[in-house]
């Protein structure tokens, strides 16, 4: 996922920080940057270079557009934060940055709080929670994202029905993940990969930008 | 720090872009603009502003020279009575760094009155009284103004032995540099502000910023002293480089056994490097050399250039001397350490090696 932050009129060191936080969430795989000065553009490419990643920068309009890409970084290996600018993919970057958004992708995010499909009859809610993934990846629908907090967790459990139906969301390229604490809250930790946890941090990212939240 | 001291108004290090030493002005502006200046040249004036000394001396009798320097700066923390102490202790380092003992302090204090209640003004100057009290010199007055940002330091004046004031420019070939507190103070004052600091890390900010030179010097006088200055706004390396200059020598820096701050070696590496860092690492480029391969992009060299805010003293003395006053230093509870040797070669020039090493 690419996620896109503008850090320009926020005061040393908040821009790192910030960036560092959004960074935190293993899901975003590219971080493009809009700060100030060269100080921030250095400190975000000493960021990437202890997070592994590549950070490139060039001068937009007086500001600085850092791109910190660890997707890269396994490939390139060696320099990955040398000085020199870097030209990059601007097609996206040329069309006004939105102030101070993080556009994680609008579309559809369908966010399970809990492990049933409203409330009644607890196994039978269940079954029509699983019902409801199924004919949704069956009708062909790729959300952005689903996020999974609460009891939702449980359908990542190992016994869940639902489990292989995620699996199948993923596999199609829609990030099924889960709140980190949830996981932990319910046990279930050693049953989830780690690069499906999230912060609460990208919950709400992911929630703020999307265009339409799908609550079952 | 208790966040309740600031309640109901803009906290003391919002109002500031860059606090501390990093607000100073870069050394090469400030040369070009001294060298124009017109001077009169006293035969009483020991040191005035050649070789970057610390401060002024003037020789007033055969047995007594006074030296005279003045600090200040923006806020460096909230805590208005910390930062009264902090920047007390600053400009009192100065005295220090010159061999002599500070006399009478005077305050310089800029503030927007109408922006913070009298109370933020009287801690202030309360923490730079206890500092100038600690020192065993008098608070004889001062001078307050109106303005948009607060500023707070001292005009001090100390007294020495006009033979026995140390300056930069004597260290000798073969002498061990040693220094008297750890390095680190801007990038963890940046995590203090982007509350990164754990409590230890931030108790060992504090002591730090808060402990006078007086001490150190006291220990090192027991030695004979090459040279001495403070190290401050151009950070280690700036002022190893002013030494090294003044003395005609080369400085190698063994950055690994430089004392360090809790936790600003991990914020270097995360990207909390303050501006003044930065400057410094382009303003004594051309004096740099380093000896390992990729060393410029260790984040420990982020620390050798940190501008430092209340900084240890730096000594150069006999190797012998050097590693007994190391020990003295941390007897009396100093993290202090022998972190480098002068040789001949190009003057200025700063060799930076990562691994430490004996003295030769």
């Amino acid at each position: 996922m690419i996620k896109k932050v503008d850090l320009r009129g926020l005061a040393c060191p908040e821009p790192v920080l910030k960036a560092k936080r959004l960074l935190d969430d293993q899901t975003v795989e590219r971080l493009d940057a809009l700060v100030d000065d060269l100080v921030c553009v250095n400190n975000l490419k000493r960021l990437a270079r202890s997070l592994k990643a590549t950070a490139t920068c060039q001068e937009q309009n007086g500001s600085f557009l850092v791109v910190i890409d660890r997707s890269l970084s396994a490939a390139t290996g060696g320099d990955v934060t040398g000085d020199t600018a870097t030209s990059i993919d601007n097609e996206s970057h040329t069309s006004a940055f939105p102030a101070d958004k993080a556009a994680t992708g609008s579309g559809t995010v369908v966010f399970l709080s809990k492990d049933t499909f409203g409330q009644g009859d607890p196994q039978f809610s269940r079954t029509l929670l699983d019902l409801f993934l199924q004919s949704m990846l069956e009708a062909g629908h790729a959300p952005t994202a689903i996020l999974i907090a609460n009891t939702g967790v449980k359908l990542l459990a190992p016994e869940s029905p639902s489990r292989h139906v995620l699996k199948e969301f993923q596999e199609r390229g829609c990030p099924v993940l889960a709140c980190g604490l949830c996981v932990e809250f319910y046990g279930l930790k050693e049953h989830i990969h780690d690069s499906q946890i999230i912060n609460m941090f990208a919950i709400v990212e992911y929630l703020q930008e999307a265009s339409k939240v799908l609550t079952p | 720090m208790s966040d309740s001291s600031h309640s109901g108004y803009v906290k003391l290090t919002d109002s500031t872009k860059a606090g501390g030493c990093a607000a100073k002005i870069s050394s090469a502006e400030l040369e070009e603009i001294l060298r124009a200046l017109p001077t009169l040249h006293s035969p009483r004036l020991l040191y005035g502003m050649d070789n970057f000394e610390d401060a002024a001396v003037y020789r007033i009798t055969d047995d007594v020279a006074i030296i005279q320097t003045i600090d200040f700066f923006p806020p460096v923390v909230d805590d208005p009575y910390l930062f009264g102490r902090i920047a007390a202790v600053n400009a009192l380092s100065d005295v220090y760094a010159m061999g002599g003992k500070p006399i009478i302090a005077l305050n310089v204090l800029c503030f927007p009155t109408c922006d913070y209640p009298t109370e933020v003004v009287r801690e202030i100057l309360r923490g730079g009284a206890d500092a100038v009290v600690e020192a065993g010199a008098s608070m004889a007055g001062g001078h307050s103004i109106q303005a948009s940002v607060p500023i707070y330091g001292l005009s001090v004046t100390g007294i020495v032995h006009p033979d026995r004031v140390l300056t930069n420019s004597g260290a000798c070939e073969g002498d061990a540099i040693v220094i008297s507190k750890p390095i680190g103070t801007g990038i963890a004052l940046l995590g203090l502000k982007g509350q990164q600091l754990t409590a230890s890390s931030q108790k060992q900010l504090l002591d730090n910023l808060t402990t006078l030179n007086n001490r150190s010097l006291e220990a090192a006088l027991n030695y004979t002293v090459h040279a001495a200055t403070d190290v401050t706004g151009f950070g280690l390396i700036g002022h190893l480089h002013e030494m090294a200059h003044a003395s005609r020598l080369t400085a190698t820096l063994w950055a690994d056994c430089v004392p360090l701050l809790g936790q600003t070696a991990e914020l270097a590496e995360l990207g909390l490097v303050p501006a003044g860092a930065y400057a410094n690492r382009h303003a004594y480029a051309e004096h740099i050399h380093y000896i390992d391969k990729n060393a410029e992009d260790d984040p420990l060299c982020d620390l050798l250039f940190d501008p430092q805010t209340a900084g240890g003293l730096l000594f150069a003395l006999e190797p012998a001397a050097a590693q007994a006053l190391v020990r003295q230093l941390k007897d009396i509870g100093l993290n202090a350490a022998l972190i480098g040797q002068f040789k001949s070669g190009k003057a200025g020039l700063v060799e930076i090696a990562l691994q430490c090493r004996e003295v030769a």
